[in-house]
């Protein structure tokens, strides 16, 4: 088995240590002799997203996201076609954002969206953000656990039609609004940085699996000893009372 | 005579024997008076430094090159660079009207907060070091800090010495008019490289967006660039480091060659500031080279403790920090032990996603034997790590002293990184266990 993920402007929107998010993936397959191979593409280069099994893409400041987002909006066509040939996605803060209707930054400048879901974006005052430890009670797949990370967005995201999951400590898409990111059967999409996987392999076990379903159908991953993991979440969960 | 201001500098003068005289006078002043920091009458030179890595360093070797070129110098040595600390230090160099009794006052200053005091320091010099990605939850985003700063030197008139191999400092010379412009650069070298894995800024123009080209990088984005269509970054220095010798700790500007006193790049970039700023005042740059010579750097800067065998700690605060310490520590022959604190307090930065943008997958050579992660976040710090296939050389103990207790066990030479609050307890815990 291979898995082939396609890790979107790496070079500009690699805020957070998102870049982590890429690490545990890679290492986590090869552990399970699953092949897995790591395509880096920026502005400009040809790709066709439905080749790929995965498709990631990190958050970034406002300018680098002025800098992608006409190249991104330029694929809609690929990325709709991948859609339908069943990608998984990961999308991470301002990936999260650019596949809804818009997103309308500090100065007020409203930048498209992909318009791929109903969910639209708009940004406070630079002054004011979400940013913290979060906990997230996630339900994905059939299964229910929590999750952490760390949130820091100015951007409010609204009209979600179905989140990633439940706050239980910290803001979530928008102002202490209690529900984080966006899940459906092919797409995660989520504010959560700290970066997301390492301190949340089940996540990561369930997105390599909705990825290896594109071309392998159900896969049951071996289980791998995941301690240290389960500390560094443990650690934060109940530093957070949750 | 000011009441006030006088009960300030009669807490200051009581606690200084005692060693807490760098913050609570300026709490009180500010408590007693919010405005006290609008009413100093400063010296005829004023010099802020500010920047994200290498401000202290700076600001010292600044303060001690005037001095030892006569000028009575007052400065915020320890690095107290917010408004207390600042207030701390004018309070108690004043006399009773407020005039601040000094030639020159070389003054740190936080880069998120510069902006609100720079009106009030009535400076005549502002040195910029570098900005480098630097706890993000406290920041916000870079453009944030550099706009602001763009926006209080706008109709500057003093000098403005900044690094011209940062693309994020050179672009405040575009918008202050107003000022003399004096940049630093250092030549090309043997660290120089072509290309890097280090850099996640400067990569395109800052006023047209196009991608920058670099001739070479020095360390993180810092290095010669410019931009092809509209020439930004094509800078003529008026001090540019020509030569570096490592082997002998030297560097060589305007044909005089200076001692290097820590013998890294990222430090003869804070040695060129300092020689622009003498050049600018007029002042012979003897005095800088006589204070690189003695210059006894700040505490957990390389600093070195006697446990069972020798063991270094360095303060790391950010991506760039963390690389540029495990190259000094990679450089050090034989086999050694690595200790890494890291903390998520306040003046760490709450998001300790930044080990993520750090190299640490260096550290996966022979020569380290075990990497021993502690501090509140010692978990994260492991996984990290872990996903570096660091797997089986690495140690959790969350307890800082008993982090030090194994390192001293260890017999073998070893090199501790710590976070900002990780520094202060476990220099405590050094010093308490270093043979003397």
């Amino acid at each position: 088995m291979n898995l082939k993920i396609l890790w979107i402007y790496n070079d500009l929107m690699d805020l957070y240590g998102d870049k982590g998010n890429a690490e545990v993936l890679r290492v986590r397959c090869e552990k399970r002799g699953i092949a897995c191979e790591i395509d880096k593409k920026s502005i400009g280069d040809e790709i066709d997203i439905s080749d790929y099994d995965l498709f990631f893409m990190g958050g970034g400041a406002d300018r680098e996201q002025g800098l992608i987002y006409r190249d991104l909006l330029a694929r809609k066509r690929s990325i709709v076609k991948a859609m339908e040939e069943k990608t998984a996605f990961l999308l991470i803060c301002g990936g999260y954002q650019l596949f809804g209707k818009y997103y309308k930054d500090q100065d007020g400048e409203v930048v498209d969206g992909l318009g791929i879901f109903d969910y639209y974006t708009e940004s406070t005052d630079r002054d004011h953000r979400c940013i913290g430890n979060i906990a997230v009670e996630v339900t994905m797949d059939g299964e229910t656990f929590k999750a952490v990370g760390f949130e820091n967005h100015g951007g409010q995201t609204k009209n979600v039609s179905a989140s990633l999951g439940k706050v239980l400590y910290g803001h979530g898409n928008a102002f202490n609004c209690g529900e984080e990111g966006f899940l459906n059967d092919q797409v995660l999409a989520t504010y959560m940085h700290g970066p997301l996987l390492p301190k949340n392999p089940k996540i990561a076990d369930l997105l390599i699996k909705r990825a290896l379903k594109k071309r392998y159908g159900d896969v049951t991953l071996e289980p791998l000893d995941d301690t240290m993991e389960d500390q560094a979440r443990e650690v934060m969960l109940k530093r957070l009372k949750v | 005579m000011d009441l006030k201001l006088k009960l300030v500098q009669t807490v200051h003068k009581l606690l200084k024997p005692t060693g807490r005289g760098g913050s609570f006078p300026g709490v009180l002043a500010l408590k007693l008076d919010p405005e006290m920091l609008t009413k100093f009458r400063m010296p005829g030179i004023v010099v802020l430094v500010t920047g994200t890595n290498g401000k202290t360093t700076t600001s010292n070797l600044i303060a001690e090159s005037l001095r030892k070129a006569g000028l009575n110098t007052i400065n915020n040595r320890r690095g107290d660079n917010l408004n207390v600390g600042i207030t701390t230090l004018l309070a108690s160099n004043c006399d009773s009207h407020y005039n601040v009794q000094a030639d020159a006052a070389v003054i740190e200053v936080d880069e998120l907060t510069v902006f609100r005091q720079f009106d009030n320091l009535h400076p005549t010099h502002l040195v910029v070091t570098n900005f480098f990605r630097d706890q993000l939850d406290r920041a916000g985003e870079m453009e944030t800090i550099i706009r602001k700063i763009q926006a209080v030197t706008e109709n500057f008139e003093g000098h403005l010495i900044l690094n011209g191999d940062d693309p994020n400092v050179v672009r405040i010379a575009d918008t202050a008019k107003k000022a003399q412009i004096n940049f630093f650069s250092v030549g090309k070298n043997k660290v120089s490289r072509k290309t890097t894995d280090e850099a996640s800024e400067g990569k395109f123009c800052p006023r047209c967006g196009h991608p920058l080209i670099y001739d070479y990088y020095q360390y993180s984005h810092i290095g010669r660039f410019s931009c092809k269509r509209d020439g930004f970054g094509e800078i003529t220095p008026e001090t540019l480091v020509t030569k570096v010798d490592y082997e002998n700790a030297s560097f060589t500007c305007d044909n005089k060659v200076f001692h290097s006193f820590i013998n890294t790049i990222y430090a003869i970039y804070n040695c060129a500031a300092v020689v622009t700023v003498l050049k600018t005042l007029n002042l012979n740059t003897d005095a800088a080279d006589a204070v690189f010579r003695s210059f006894v750097l700040k505490e957990g800067r390389n600093e070195v403790f006697e446990l069972s065998k020798p063991c270094v700690i360095n303060l790391v605060k950010n991506p760039t920090g963390a690389n540029e310490v495990m190259k000094y520590i990679l450089g050090q022959p034989g086999d050694k032990n690595v200790c890494i604190f890291l903390n998520d307090n306040d003046q760490d930065g709450h998001d300790v996603s930044w080990i993520w943008d750090a190299h640490f997958e260096r550290l996966n050579i022979p020569e380290v034997k075990t990497i021993v992660c502690s501090g509140l976040r010692a978990y994260d710090m492991a996984l990290r790590l872990k996903y570096e296939g660091l797997e089986d050389r690495i140690i959790v103990i969350e307890d800082a002293s008993k982090a030090v207790d194994w390192l001293d066990q260890a017999d073998m030479n070893s090199h501790i990184i710590a976070t900002y609050t990780a520094l202060h307890s476990t220099r405590a815990i050094l010093r308490k266990k270093a043979r003397k």
